[in-house]
């Protein structure tokens, strides 16, 4: 439904009684401005709602039912979710204060007493759908905006990474096939060791600073950056600037030092050549003082530099590209990390089904992200 | 005899009714519709089996009803009934006997002026 359908249609309610002169009255009273669903008991109510709840705007509940009561549906809509999108507005005749805070408790929005009105009965509804309707129109409105935000963001980002790369005269996919192998390996690393504690966000922002990794060689000469053949040992030395004029150039962007993505990025820019034994740069921090993102995003760059061909070399083939990395012939990483990318190695080889994989499952944690963030911003509890 | 009269005669709030459903069209409907509940003969025969339970349930059913057409004489002597049966494992049975007996007398009074006013 659109926002604006949404606060003028004809909505649906289900009501709830086992009482059929009850369900008859109110559904006698609300039927000239709702379509009514009905249910005599807590089971067919939740059947009825496992089918049809995305087109149910209230249900009105009983408490004491056959077969199941109104108290047990409640618990089952908290727990299954519903209970944040569709309100309960609970009809009884217990008028114990109990009752009507167990009620609250487990989520009901309202609790009307018997011997209801039927005038009473009709406003409180309608102003429990509206609020309810007004609320997802909200959330819709915030997650658009969030979403849109994300979209222009990872722009930019591959914008940025991508005139990098056009002056490397690099391969046009390194950059989104490091990305693709960082989110992997953080997956991988999550599955073996939890520790690291990395939450769906951090995997989003590392999986998307990773592209950023070599921001800083657009401050390195051209004629070092694309020279063909081996490099001189001063050369090398300035290439190797690159790490810190990356941190630097992010450093020194105003205004977006707190974000999350940019702190990410500047570790990643900085620390993406060191080495888990220390002989890395700039800096030669050693095991866990490099911090994780630049640790995966070092491997992953590692990989994808074996096995793709430079102006300085051939490709090397999966086998000995991951023989090199193990036996250390590109510098000492972390064991774990390494046991992380033989994990993946089933998928390695197809950088199609790389690519689909990890794009589908950062799509799947942005749009949970922002679902969250949007019922984060307008949440009832 | 009007529905009012009938109300007068079984001892019920017509005025409170009326308030509340809005229509006298609507108080006569479900008056009419009483004749027909279930839930007193469900009430009487689970009591009848010991089955306190079920006799907990209808005897609640029976009470909302009762409240929501404002039959006051059911509904206060079933609101009784419906609290000596409400922990159903362990009723005091000739407690609940006696409650029932003058539920019963309280739903007849009710059902013989609803049929009273149904014939005129």
């Amino acid at each position: 439904m659109s926002i604006d359908e949404e606060l003028i249609s004809r909505h649906t309610i289900l009501i709830v009684d086992d009482g059929d002169i009850n369900r008859d009255m109110l559904s006698d009273i609300l039927s000239d401005e709702y379509n009514i669903l009905e249910a005599s008991n807590g089971i067919q109510c939740l059947q009825i709602l496992a089918k049809e709840r995305s087109r149910i705007s209230a249900v009105l509940l009983d408490i004491n039912m056959p077969e199941m009561g109104g108290f047990e549906v409640l618990e089952y809509m908290k727990k299954e979710d519903w209970i944040e999108d569709i309100p309960v507005i609970m009809i009884s005749a217990e008028n114990d204060i109990y009752f009507i805070k167990r009620a609250y408790n487990l989520g009901a929005s309202d609790y009307i007493n018997r011997p209801f009105d039927a005038d009473l009965v009709k406003k409180r509804v309608r102003n429990t759908i509206m609020l309810y309707a007004k609320q997802r129109t909200l959330q819709r409105l915030v997650a658009k905006e969030i979403l849109a935000n994300v979209k222009t963001n990872s722009l930019m980002v591959s914008v940025l990474a991508h005139i990098v790369e056009f002056r490397n005269r690099e391969s046009s996919d390194h950059i989104s096939h490091v990305k693709s192998l960082t989110y992997m390996l953080l997956k991988a690393l999550e599955r073996r060791d939890p520790s690291y504690r990395l939450t769906p966000e951090d995997e989003y922002i590392i999986s998307t600073a990773s592209a950023l990794h070599d921001i800083g060689k657009i401050a390195i000469d051209d004629e070092i950056l694309n020279k063909p053949g081996k490099l001189t040992s001063d050369e090398y030395d300035a290439m190797k600037e690159h790490a810190m004029q990356g941190y630097t150039i992010l450093e020194n962007v105003p205004d977006i030092k707190n974000e999350e993505l940019i702190r990410i990025a500047k570790e990643i820019c900085r620390w993406h050549h060191e080495r888990y034994d220390g002989g890395g740069y700039p800096d030669g921090l050693r095991g866990e003082e490099i911090p994780i993102s630049a640790q995966i995003v070092s491997i992953a760059d590692v990989y994808d530099a074996l096995t793709s061909e430079r102006c300085y070399k051939k490709a090397f083939d999966h086998e000995t590209a991951m023989k090199m990395i193990l036996d250390g012939e590109c510098g000492t990483f972390n064991p774990k990390l390494l046991r992380c990318l033989q994990d993946i190695e089933y998928i390695l080889q197809d950088r199609d089904r790389l690519r689909k994989t990890a794009e589908a499952g950062l799509t799947e944690i942005a749009e949970r992200l922002i679902d969250s963030a949007g019922r984060d911003l307008y949440s009832r509890r | 005899m009007n529905i009012k009269g009938c109300y007068e005669a079984f001892g019920g709030d017509y005025d409170d009714v009326l308030a509340r459903l809005s229509k006298e069209e609507r108080v006569e409907k479900y008056i009419l519709r009483f004749l027909d509940d279930q839930s007193f003969v469900q009430l009487k025969a689970a009591l009848a089996e010991g089955n306190t339970e079920l006799a907990f349930r209808a005897a609640h059913t029976l009470k909302g009803v009762a409240q929501n057409l404002s039959l006051t004489p059911i509904y206060e002597m079933d609101f009784e009934l419906t609290e000596t049966l409400r922990n159903y494992n362990s009723v005091d049975m000739d407690l609940a006997k006696a409650q029932f007996e003058k539920t019963q007398e309280a739903y007849n009074k009710v059902i013989e002026a609803i049929k009273a006013y149904k014939e005129s």
